[in-house]
C-alpha cells in the first residue's frame, strides 16, 4: 500500500497553501519580511519591511529623500536659512539639523543619528572605495542599513528610481525619475542637433575672486558637459576637479560665457578693468546661478541641478530653447520641493539683478 | 680671514648691491615677458618702453590690460610681499636673537588666517576677506604682546615667544573649527585655497592699499636700522649702552606686524621667505642691520617674484606659491646650513 | 662724577640678596669688589647701573638720584663691561665696539665719522686694532673680553663697571686685562670691578670691598682689608698673606693658600697600627 502524499489534480488546501507560501516568499516585503537591497556600489544591505524613518547622510541625499518621501526624512544636514526655508513647506523646512555622515567631512555625532532611530541611512555622491568603506563602517557600527547611491548627474533618474524602491515609494520614485529622463533627454536631443561651432566656450567662476574653477568632467561642472558647452578649463588629470587659475589664464581663454555662483563676484566683475576685455563681459554674458532653496548649478550635486539644466540651456542656446522657464520652474519646484513658488519668489529667482553700470 | 662673502670680493659699499639689483631687474623683465597669455616681445616693448618714448605702434587692448592690469600689479605685489616678509623676518631674527625665527612667531599668520576664514564663512566679498585678514593679523599680535607684557618678572623675549606659540595654536584651532563647520562644497575649498596662498587675484586696487601700508611699516625699521643691532645683545647690555629696549622692541613689533599683516592679507600664507632670505642676506653682507635690511629686501623680492612667476606659468592651473617656496626653499636652506661653518 | 650707593638693599621683590651696602666710585680710582661666587656681586652691579630697581636705600650719580637719569644719559657717564659671552650673530670686532657709541648717536641716526674714530681709538688703546675686522665669535676669550672693554671705552664714560672681567681667561690674559684696568684708571676713568681672587685686588685695586652673602665684611685699602682673618671669614679657608720682595726691590703682597701639607712640606701619613 502506498502511504504518503500523492499529488491530486485540481485545487486542494495543501496545494493552495503551498502556492500561497511560495507567493508570500516572493513578495516578502509587503507582508512583513525583511528584504535585501543592492545599492550603486554593489553593497548589499538588509532593509526592514517598512521604511518610515530615513536619515540622509549628505546634502544631495537629503534633497533626493525630500523629493521622494518628505515625510520620511528625519532631518537636514544643516539648518535651513530663512531664505531657503521660504521655498519649502514649513513643516519640512523646520526639520532638525542632524549633521553630515559622509566622506566629505562628518559633522554628525553617531549617537545623534542613533537617537533619531532611522530605519535606513542613505547617501548619494561618489561611490569610490573610501566612501564604500565608510558606509560599511557606519552600517557595522550602528546596525542600521546604509545605502550608497551614485550621485552623478547622468545617473539621477536611476538613483531616484532605486531609492524610491528601497524606501517603499516606488511610485514616487518612478514619477520623478520619469520626469528627469524625459526632460533631460529632451535637452540632450536638442543639444545634439546644435553644430559644434555654435557651442559656446564657458568659464565657471567660483569663489569671491572668480579665479577658482571646476574642470571639465568634474562633478561640479557636469551640467556644462551635458549641455555640450566647452568648459575652457578643459579636462586635466587633477582628481578633485577644482583648481585655482590666474587672471592671465582667464584672459587667454577668453570665454564667451561666464557662469558664477558667487553674488559678490557677480556684483564686482562688471566694473573690474581686468575682466572688461573678456568676450563674456563685452557681450554681457555673465550669469549668476540662482541658489534657493538649493543651488541650480553646482552644489549640492544632486537632483536640484535638473532645473539648472534648463536655465543654462536657455542662456547658452536662447534660439534653440525658448522654454517658458517660469512654468518649468514652478513645475519642478512643485514636484521636487512640494511647494510651488509664489510669483514674487519666481521673480526673485529668475530676474538676475541689474548690475550697477553695464 | 675676512668676514663676509661680499667683503672678500672687495666691492665698495655700493658695489655690494649692484649685482643683486641687476639680478632683480632682469627678473622683473623676465616676469613681464612670460605668462599664460601670449604676449610677444614686440607687443611688450610697444606697450611699455614704446609708450614712454611715444614711438609705440598700437597694441591690442587686451594686451594692454594684461600688462597693466594683470601682470604689472602681480609683479609689483610679488616684489612688495617678498620684500616685506623678508624684512619682517630679519627684524624678528635680530630681536629674538634667534636665526630660526620667522615673521609668524607672534601669531600674525594665524590671526590673518582666522580673519580670512571667518570672512569666507560669513560669505563676505573679496574686500571683506582682505580687511578681516589684516585686522585678524594685527589683533593676534596685539593680544600676544599684551600677554607678554603683562607677565612680568621673566625673560621678556621668552614670554613673547611662548605667548605667540600659545595664541597661534589657539587661533589655528579656531580656523580648523571654521573649516569643519563650513559648507564643504563652497566655503571649504575657498578657505583651503586662501590658506595655500596665491597672488592670482591681485588687482591695482589691492596695491593701492598694501604698498603704502608696507612702506609705512618699513619707515621705523629703516630709521632704527642701526639700533636694531643692539637688540641682538642681552637685555642688560643693551640697556647699559643706553637703549630703551622695551620701547625699541615695541616699535619693531609694530613695524614688522604691520608689513606682515598687509602682505598676508593679499597673498595668503606664504612661508619660508621670512625665515630663509635673511640668512642669505647675512651670509652676503653680515648681520649689521643697516646693510642687511636692504639686501634682505632685494633678495626677498627676487625670490618671491621668481616663485610667483613659476607658479603662474608652469601649468594651466596655479601652483600654490607656499608649496613652491617650501619645495625650493628647503634644499636651499639645507645647503646654507651645510655651507656656513660659523655663527649666523 | 661720583657713583655712590648708601644703605643699599638690592635683589628682587621678595628676595633680598644684599642689604646695607655702601659703595662709592669716583673718576680715576680703582675699586675691587671681592667675594665668593654667588655672593650677589652681579646683582649689585646691575643695581648700581640702574638695570634693577633698588629695594631699599638709594644710589646717587653725580649727586642726583639714579632713577632721575635717563638710560641714555647714564650710558654717557657709566660704562658696563659684562663677562665675555658667545654671540648669536657674526658681527665684527669693530661693529661690536661701535655699539658702544649708542648713547652718543641719535635715536634714528647712524654712527658718524666721529663715532667711528672713537671706536678705532678705543681699539688702539687696548692694543687690539689688528682684530678690528675679525668676526667676534671667532676670536679668543681674552680678545673678546678686551673687545667689550673697548666698547665701554668707546662710550667715553667716566666710570666703568666690570663684572668679573677675568673669569674664564687664562693666566696670561688675566694679567693683560688687569694691566689695562690700571691704565684706564691712570687715564682718569673710575673702575669698579669684581673678582673672587684676592691677588687681583692686590695687583691693581686701590680700595677693596669685601662682600659675602650680600653684606659688606670690610672696606678699605687692600693691605688693610685683605688679611688672614678676613679671608677666613670670607672664604672659610686658611690663607696666609705674605709680603714678597720683587727683583727691582719693590714690595708686593700676595696670598698663599694654607693647604695642610704646605706647612710641613709633606703629606700626613696615617699612624702605624701595629705595636
Amino acid at each position: 500500500m502506498r502511504y504518503g502524499w500523492r499529488p491530486r489534480p485540481g485545487l486542494s488546501a495543501t496545494r493552495l497553501s503551498a502556492v500561497l507560501a511560495f507567493a508570500l516568499a516572493l513578495t516578502g516585503a509587503s507582508l512583513g519580511e525583511a528584504r535585501e537591497v543592492v545599492d550603486s556600489a554593489g553593497r548589499r544591505a538588509v532593509l526592514p519591511a517598512k521604511v518610515e524613518r530615513v536619515y540622509a547622510a549628505g546634502p544631495p541625499a537629503s534633497i533626493m529623500v525630500f523629493a521622494i518621501a518628505p515625510e520620511k526624512l528625519l532631518g537636514w544636514t544643516r539648518a535651513m536659512t530663512p531664505d531657503e526655508a521660504a521655498f519649502l513647506p514649513q513643516r519640512y523646512a523646520a526639520l532638525p539639523s542632524l549633521g553630515r555622515l559622509t566622506g566629505r567631512g562628518n559633522t554628525a555625532n553617531v549617537e545623534v543619528v542613533l537617537a533619531a532611530k532611522p530605519d535606513l541611512i542613505v547617501d548619494a555622491g561618489a561611490t569610490g572605495d573610501t566612501y564604500v568603506s565608510l558606509a560599511d563602517r557606519v552600517q557595522q557600527q550602528t546596525g542600521i542599513p546604509y545605502l550608497l547611491y551614485d550621485g552623478t548627474f547622468a545617473r539621477t533618474a536611476a538613483t531616484l528610481r532605486a531609492l524610491g524602491a528601497a524606501t517603499g515609494d516606488s511610485g514616487r520614485g518612478e514619477l520623478l525619475a520619469d520626469y528627469v529622463e524625459r526632460s533631460v533627454g529632451g535637452v540632450r536631443a536638442k543639444v545634439a542637433t546644435i553644430a559644434r561651432e555654435r557651442r559656446p566656450r564657458v568659464y565657471y567662476a567660483r569663489g569671491p575672486s572668480g579665479l577658482q574653477t571646476a574642470l571639465s568632467g568634474s562633478i561640479n561642472a557636469e551640467v556644462l558637459d551635458v549641455l555640450g558647452a566647452i568648459n575652457v578649463a578643459g579636462g586635466q588629470s587633477a582628481a578633485s576637479g577644482l583648481a585655482n587659475v590666474s587672471m592671465e589664464q582667464v584672459l587667454a581663454w577668453n570665454p564667451d560665457v561666464i557662469i558664477t555662483t558667487d553674488p559678490g563676484f557677480y556684483a564686482r566683475v562688471w566694473t573690474d578693468a581686468r575682466w572688461s576685455r573678456i568676450a563674456a563681459l563685452k557681450n554681457a554674458r555673465v550669469y549668476l546661478s540662482p541658489q534657493l532653496p538649493f543651488g541650480w548649478f553646482d552644489f549640492p550635486p544632486g537632483p536640484n541641478r535638473v532645473i539648472g539644466l534648463f536655465w543654462l540651456a536657455d542662456i547658452l542656446y536662447p534660439d534653440v530653447f525658448g522654454n517658458d522657464l517660469r512654468a518649468r520652474v514652478a513645475d519642478f519646484y512643485r514636484l521636487f520641493y512640494h511647494r510651488e513658488p509664489t510669483p514674487a519668489q519666481l521673480d526673485a529667482l529668475l530676474d538676475t539683478p541689474e548690475p550697477a553700470n553695464r | 680671514m675676512t668676514a663676509h662673502a661680499f667683503d672678500t670680493l672687495r666691492l665698495g659699499s655700493l658695489g655690494r648691491y649692484t649685482l643683486p639689483l641687476l639680478g632683480l631687474a632682469a627678473l622683473v623683465v623676465l616676469a613681464f615677458a612670460v605668462g599664460r597669455f601670449p604676449v610677444s616681445v614686440g607687443d611688450l616693448y610697444a606697450a611699455t618702453i614704446g609708450k614712454l618714448t611715444g614711438t609705440s605702434r598700437p597694441v591690442p587692448a587686451t594686451v594692454e590690460t594684461v600688462i597693466y592690469q594683470v601682470r604689472g600689479p602681480r609683479v609689483l605685489a610679488a616684489l612688495v610681499v617678498g620684500a616685506a616678509l623678508a624684512a619682517a623676518g630679519a627684524a624678528y631674527q635680530g630681536m629674538f636673537r634667534n636665526p630660526l625665527v620667522s615673521p609668524d612667531i607672534l601669531g600674525v599668520s594665524s590671526g590673518a588666517a582666522l580673519g580670512a576664514a571667518l570672512a569666507i564663512f560669513l560669505s563676505w566679498g573679496l574686500i571683506g576677506i582682505q580687511a578681516l585678514a589684516f585686522a585678524g593679523g594685527l589683533g593676534a599680535v596685539t593680544l600676544v604682546y599684551a600677554i607678554g607684557a603683562s607677565l612680568r618678572g621673566r625673560d621678556p623675549l621668552l614670554t613673547l615667544i611662548l605667548a605667540g606659540v600659545v595664541i597661534g595654536t589657539l587661533l589655528g584651532s579656531c580656523v580648523s573649527l571654521l573649516k569643519y563647520l563650513a559648507d564643504p562644497y563652497n566655503q571649504l575649498p575657498a578657505i583651503t585655497f586662501w590658506l595655500l596662498g596665491s597672488l592670482a587675484s591681485t588687482s591695482p586696487a589691492d596695491l593701492a592699499v598694501v604698498v603704502p601700508t608696507v612702506l609705512l611699516g618699513l619707515v621705523p625699521l629703516v630709521l632704527l636700522r642701526w639700533r636694531m643691532n643692539l637688540l641682538t645683545l642681552p637685555d642688560d647690555e643693551a640697556r647699559a649702552l643706553g637703549v630703551e629696549t622695551t620701547r625699541l622692541r615695541l616699535a619693531v613689533v609694530c613695524a614688522a606686524t604691520l608689513i606682515t599683516a598687509a602682505s598676508v592679507a593679499i597673498s595668503g600664507i606664504i612661508g619660508w621667505i621670512g625665515l630663509l632670505v635673511p640668512h642669505a642676506a647675512r651670509m652676503l653682507v653680515g648681520p649689521g642691520f643697516a646693510r642687511m635690511l636692504p639686501m634682505t629686501m632685494i633678495l626677498g623680492a627676487g625670490f618671491m617674484l621668481g616663485v610667483d612667476t613659476l607658479a603662474r606659468t608652469v601649468a594651466t592651473l596655479e601652483v600654490p606659491p607656499g608649496v613652491l617656496t617650501a619645495v625650493l626653499g628647503t634644499p636651499l636652506f639645507l645647503w646654507l646650513l651645510a655651507k656656513s661653518k660659523r655663527a649666523w | 662724577m661720583e657713583l655712590r650707593a648708601e644703605a643699599l638693599s638690592y635683589g628682587y621683590p621678595g628676595r633680598i640678596i644684599g642689604s646695607d651696602v655702601e659703595v662709592a666710585l669716583t673718576a680715576g680710582e680703582i675699586v675691587c669688589v671681592l667675594g665668593p661666587n654667588g655672593g650677589g656681586k652681579t646683582t649689585l652691579f646691575r643695581t648700581l647701573l640702574g638695570l634693577l630697581p633698588v629695594q631699599a636705600g638709594h644710589i646717587a650719580l653725580g649727586g642726583r638720584p639714579l632713577q632721575d637719569w635717563s638710560r641714555r644719559n647714564v650710558a654717557r657717564v657709566v660704562g658696563y663691561v659684562p663677562q665675555a659671552h658667545a654671540a648669536q650673530f657674526a658681527f665684527t670686532v669693530r661693529e661690536i665696539v661701535l655699539m658702544g657709541r649708542t648713547a652718543h648717536v641719535g635715536a634714528f641716526a647712524a654712527p658718524s665719522h666721529r663715532d667711528r674714530a672713537a671706536a678705532d681709538t678705543a681699539l688702539a688703546t687696548l692694543g687690539i686694532g689688528h682684530l678690528a675686522d675679525r668676526v667676534y665669535t671667532e676670536v679668543s676669550g681674552g680678545e673678546r673680553q678686551l673687545t667689550l672693554i673697548a666698547r665701554a671705552l668707546a662710550q667715553e664714560a667716566e666710570l666703568l663697571l666690570l663684572d668679573e672681567p677675568t673669569a674664564s681667561l687664562d693666566f696670561g690674559n688675566q694679567l693683560r686685562v688687569l694691566d689695562q684696568l690700571r691704565a684706564l684708571a691712570e687715564r682718569g676713568i673710575g673702575v669698579l670691578f669684581s673678582t673672587h681672587d684676592p691677588d687681583h685686588a692686590f695687583l691693581c685695586a686701590e680700595r677693596v670691598v669685601m662682600l659675602r652673602d650680600g653684606r659688606i665684611l670690610a672696606t678699605g685699602r687692600p693691605g688693610e682689608v685683605i688679611t688672614h682673618d678676613n679671608l677666613k671669614r670670607l672664604y672659610g679657608v686658611e690663607v696666609e698673606v705674605v709680603t714678597a720682595t720683587l727683583a727691582d726691590g719693590r714690595a708686593s703682597q700676595l696670598c698663599v693658600p694654607g693647604l695642610a701639607g704646605l706647612r710641613t712640606g709633606s703629606r700626613p701619613r696615617p699612624a702605624p697600627t701595629w705595636h
